[in-house]
């Protein structure tokens, strides 16, 4: 057999993963062997994470509902508030609610009393 | 990979496509035609076939709106033309957050069942009445408690509570009583109590930096006009 070298193709694989972490911190940044773990679990986050942000996003939108509900009236909170929503059939997600409670606070009181009737 | 954008020029290969819209032959490089006819594309072909695909965007992109013409109506103007606010979930600016904007609040903790005032004071500071709450940035307001060593609790809890700490050293176990401990340093009740109830970690402890409490009546903070702490629970002022 004679001698073969493998030439460029393990530097070109590399220089695209260099690229891809060069944000990293320290020698994630700098040594190949931790680059490729890192970037790894740099994935598998991402991946993670990207069904991780619906549920976030939908928690903190009910927390800000929720605050500005509760000084709405004395036993009033956002599950009632919810409650009332479906029962009049409002189709308004809590993603738009929650930006109408900051932007437009007195748009939400004037829902939050509607339903109440 | 192509890019388009409403108003760009498309160079493409010589060998192809011809301009906009005038056949319906197979599409070049998985671009329909169908595309390239909109009419403010200009598609050039020059003598730069080896160079390939190539998208210059222009800067003519300002006039367009997210709002579509039949609902301009609803917004001000500066609403309508700007970034949209309403689909995208706020997040605050560094200015939505300076301590020096924010709001103090007194509480006087006389006769005051212990929990539930804590869980007040944590809620004020963490910010969770607030419509603008985010869990990564500090939007609460600063909370000063006064007549600390008032504070009461229910039941035998008064003698049978237990604060403990550790040394870190073998048999450095410090066990205190409510009381006892109320005799020596009456706020670090408070402080504890409201320590367990503010989130661990970064941003709870500089969190717990905005919680003050003190001995007696008086407080060094009257430059800072704090109001009156609202309290909605009802159970919270011990019965006598």
């Amino acid at each position: 057999m004679t001698r073969i070298k493998r030439g460029y193709i393990a530097r070109r694989r590399r220089t695209k993963l260099r690229l891809f972490a060069s944000s990293f911190r320290g020698a994630h940044s700098r040594l190949t062997r931790t680059m490729t773990q890192q970037r790894i679990r740099a994935l598998v986050s991402a991946h993670r994470d990207r069904g991780k942000r619906k549920r976030d996003f939908r928690r903190l939108w009910i927390t800000r509902i929720n605050a500005v509900i509760h000084e709405t009236g004395v036993f009033y909170s956002y599950n009632r508030f919810i409650h009332n929503l479906y029962k009049k059939q409002l189709l308004l997600n809590r993603k738009i609610l929650a930006q109408i409670a900051l932007l437009n606070r007195s748009c939400l009181y004037t829902i939050s009393n509607e339903i109440k009737k | 990979m192509a890019l388009l954008c409403s108003s760009s020029t498309v160079i493409l290969p010589s060998s192809s496509v011809k301009p906009s819209g005038s056949d319906r032959r197979s599409p070049f490089l998985g671009l329909s035609l169908t595309a390239i006819s909109n009419p403010s594309v200009r598609v050039g072909i020059n003598g730069n076939a080896k160079r390939g695909l190539q998208v210059k965007c222009e800067a003519e992109q300002a006039t367009t709106s997210l709002v579509p013409a039949n609902q301009r109506w609803m917004f001000d103007e500066e609403e309508a033309n700007g970034p949209d606010i309403w689909n995208t979930t706020w997040y605050p600016k560094a200015s939505d957050h300076v301590n020096t904007d924010k709001p103090w609040f007194v509480v006087d903790a006389t006769d005051k069942i212990l929990g539930r005032l804590a869980s007040t004071i944590a809620n004020h500071i963490r910010g969770k009445n607030l419509a603008s709450y985010t869990p990564s940035v500090d939007m609460g307001a600063f909370v000063i408690v006064v007549n600390a060593e008032k504070v009461a609790v229910s039941g035998k809890k008064r003698n049978q509570k237990l604060y403990r700490r550790h040394s870190g050293r073998p048999g450095g176990m410090t066990v205190e009583t409510f009381d006892q401990l109320q005799q020596r340093i009456p706020e670090r009740i408070i402080e504890h109590a409201v320590r367990g109830m503010l989130p661990k970690g970064r941003l709870g402890r500089a969190l717990f930096n905005h919680l003050k409490v003190y001995k007696g009546p008086e407080h060094p903070h009257e430059a800072q006009k704090p109001l009156d702490l609202p309290i909605r629970d009802k159970r919270i002022q011990l019965q006598k």
